[in-house]
């Protein structure tokens, strides 16, 4: 029944809702009915997942709604128990909002992005039998940010068609915007109403997003591209530290570990002793967050793992579970207490200013920072392509596990370069490579995680095996564990097939015409 | 998928429509998603909720599966309720109903592809037992029964009681009835909605005979619109919460 037709119409700076009411009561039969207040908070994930589906998540008080972000139709809503601070969907009543709302925002929390306060005054166009056709809200809106003074928006009108009198919505559209002149709104309240407040619409993104040009100075491009995974970094860390979900550890992991490919790679456009320095350091971020976000893994794949053990089997694995559980709130307290540390914001704090004075320090020891970045980052892109190739060809059905580690890895930095440089690099090269290499990755990454799996189940079989219901749970574990090897080696069958197309003598010769 | 509930009575008069219009009303006030068909040719509800009562290709169509049924809805004055119009070709409604395949399934047809995206449908229905009627029962989860507390109008409550457990094919409709257009000046009225109210299928709540009601006709509105606090609207939103009861239970 939200088949209706809606428009939202700004009012012109100084009228306000009663202002409005009585113009439009000079041309059509209206009704205006009492004013009245209304508090609306809008949540999304800190990524703006549900912006990015053109969705809006409306909490009324007690109920969450998820609406069109541009009518506000309702699709779904449940009721919501007053003062959450967050939720994720997992958590929200069954029903079809929680149904709606999970494939889109699937691990991220939901958060209340902004408040917005309005006074709303409903003004009705009637037919000629005094019946309801149009619906307007003359709304005066207000931000009510978390902290600081409330901002008031300009006055908006809320049209709604009735069912079945389209017409009416029609004729009255079109009086309000040729007699009267009034503009569709440029967006949504609740982006209005965020970036009033100083926030980001649509979400802070933990994307690359950096413009570079084949003939930026090397040193310039990198510096884009690291402090944009600085932001990210810095970013991500609240949310890190809370733990409100597992991405934010997630994207920071990922833009530690994207900035130290970086250092490594284009290393001739720093200065040698400060860049070993940085390198160390970001290597011991990389080691502090490790062991939760493991565990983090762990969790996230547990009932995916669960669901391949026999109905009868599965639940003697709670204990394990627990334990998980209880390891991952011990690593997470060590993490957290590096992150607040003073060496960590150090680091960040000095990695910024190391940044911004890069471009314009002394070039001595700085080979390569005066080249275009298409030359320097060519190189190296061509450098590791045949340095995987040469790790690939030595790979053997008898070579051990490591060396399709150590390939990996090597992939991943491949991978960082191609993401970091692909704008100023022919589509029709990088498409293809990133596709054969995704292909390979995803081979070795199985390899790679269904080892450490099985591994971290091992490692926990002392530990289980003296709880209560321990015995069970060890026998569940074995199970788990033959399946995380069967697979293992499935993905180690496949390795073949999928180097060969990465390292084909037309992408090999393609590589060479391209990067050198 | 939504519940149906046909305000029925073989006999006219008994405050069918008022029922339907005040009951779904106030369900809609509580939050639901209501449609109500007015299925009477004359028309009352529609005229009620101050909607044309056409239906364009009319009644045979509609029943034919001719038309979509969402095309020709129409909001009322409450945002969540909407009403499917009456139409005068209603009234050769047996007709219609009788030339398609499943002629005693024809509204159920009707009421399908709606279904979804209502929690309540109020079926307001003509008077008489008719194919019409015994469409009615097919499509009905309930049929809520108005009855005026006399002898007369419990004589043709057992009758209707009777058909449906004799005529109707299974699944069968609830049958509920309600005292309706009670006037506490009668001894008769009186010692009837004493002797039967909250008994077996007969709901406790009672509807007064209130002039507030007959406004209703000159208003052209629900009563919660304009005697929200009378005792008329007052019955009708606790009739509600004790049908509602009986629905889930």
């Amino acid at each position: 029944m939200n088949a209706v037709p809606r428009t939202e119409l700004l009012l012109p700076d100084r009228v306000d809702a009663s202002t409005a009411a009585d113009r439009l009561a000079e041309h059509v039969a209206v009704v205006t009915q009492r004013a009245h207040r209304t508090d609306r908070t809008f949540w999304d994930t800190f990524d703006g997942r549900l912006h990015a589906a053109g969705l809006a998540l409306v909490d009324t008080g007690s109920r969450l709604a998820l609406t069109d972000a541009q009518t506000y139709a309702e699709h779904a809503a449940a009721d919501l128990p007053r003062g959450l601070r967050r939720v994720a969907a997992v958590d929200l009543p069954a029903g079809a909002l929680r149904e709606r709302l999970e494939p889109i925002v699937e691990m991220r929390v939901l958060e209340p992005t902004v408040r917005v306060r309005s006074r709303l005054l409903p003004v009705n166009v009637l037919d000629d039998l005094g019946k309801i056709v149009v619906r307007l809200d003359a709304e005066e809106p207000t931000v009510l940010p978390a902290d600081g003074d409330q901002i008031a928006l300009r006055a908006r009108l809320n049209v709604a068609g009735v069912r079945g009198y389209d017409d009416d919505y029609e004729r009255v559209l079109a009086l309000l915007t040729g007699v009267l002149d009034l503009q569709p709104v440029a967006q949504p309240l609740h982006d209005e109403a965020i970036a009033a407040a100083g926030g980001v619409v649509g979400g802070t993104s933990s994307k690359l997003r950096v413009a570079l040009t084949p003939d930026m100075r090397a040193d310039a491009a990198a510096v884009a591209v690291l402090h944009r995974l600085l932001e990210i970094i810095e970013a991500n860390v609240p949310g890190t530290l809370t733990g409100a979900d597992t991405e934010y550890l997630h994207d920071l992991r990922v833009a530690v570990r994207r900035s130290r490919a970086l250092q490594r790679e284009l290393r001739g456009v720093f200065p040698p002793e400060p860049l070993r320095v940085f390198r160390a350091e970001f290597r011991e971020l990389q080691i502090l967050t490790g062991p939760t976000r493991d565990l983090d893994v762990q969790l996230l794949e547990f009932p995916d793992l669960v669901a391949t053990l026999p109905a009868q089997t599965a639940p003697s694995v709670a204990p394990l579970r627990a334990l998980l559980e209880q390891r991952l709130a011990a690593e997470r307290a060590t993490m957290v207490r590096g992150l607040r540390s003073a060496r960590t914001d150090t680091l960040l704090d000095n990695w910024r200013d190391f940044l911004a004075a890069l471009v314009a320090s002394a070039e001595d020891e700085r080979p390569d920072a005066a080249r275009p970045i298409s030359d320097v980052a060519g190189e190296r892109i061509g450098k590791v392509y045949r340095r995987m190739v040469k790790m690939g060809r030595a790979i053997e059905a008898d070579s051990p596990p490591e060396a399709l580690h150590d390939l990996r890895k090597k992939g991943k930095e491949l991978r960082y370069l191609l993401e970091f440089f692909a704008s100023i690099y022919p589509a029709e090269v990088t498409k293809p490579m990133v596709a054969t290499l995704k292909g390979l990755q995803d081979v070795l990454g199985r390899f790679q995680d269904r080892e450490v799996q099985a591994d971290a189940l091992r490692a926990l079989g002392d530990e289980i095996a003296a709880l209560e219901g321990g015995a069970a749970a060890l026998m569940a574990m074995g199970v788990l564990v033959q399946r995380l090897g069967e697979e293992q080696a499935q993905a180690r069958e496949q390795f073949a097939e999928r180097f060969a197309q990465f390292a084909a003598k037309p992408q090999r010769r393609l590589v060479r015409q391209i990067f050198g | 998928m939504a519940t149906t509930v046909a305000l029925y009575n073989i006999k006219g008069g008994v405050g069918k429509t008022s029922a339907a219009v005040n009951l779904a009303w106030t369900a809609a006030e509580e939050g639901a998603r209501v449609l109500l068909w007015d299925l009477d040719p004359q028309g009352a509800a529609s005229y009620l909720l101050r909607v044309r009562p056409k239906v364009r290709g009319g009644g045979a169509k509609l029943v034919r599966g001719k038309r979509d049924p969402a095309s020709l809805l129409k909001g009322s004055d409450h945002p969540r309720l909407d009403l499917l119009p009456a139409d005068f070709s209603y009234r050769r409604m047996d007709l219609a109903l009788d030339a398609t395949k499943r002629p005693t399934q024809a509204l159920a047809r009707v009421l399908a592809p709606l279904n979804g995206e209502y929690d309540y449908a109020f079926l307001d229905c003509a008077p008489a037992i008719s194919l019409a009627s015994e469409n009615v029962f097919a499509a009905a989860d309930v049929l809520l029964v108005p009855l005026i507390p006399t002898p007369l109008s419990l004589r043709t409550y057992d009758q209707l009681r009777a058909f449906v457990a004799k005529s109707v094919a299974k699944p069968r409709p609830r049958i509920v009835a309600f005292f309706s257009m009670v006037d506490g000046r009668k001894a008769l009225h009186r010692s009837v909605v004493q002797e039967l109210a909250g008994d077996g299928g007969v709901l406790r709540t009672t509807i007064p005979a209130a002039t507030d009601v007959e406004r209703m006709g000159s208003q052209r509105r629900a009563l919660a619109q304009f005697a929200a606090r009378g005792r008329a609207a007052q019955a009708y939103g606790a009739l509600w919460t004790e049908l509602r009861g009986r629905l889930l239970a």
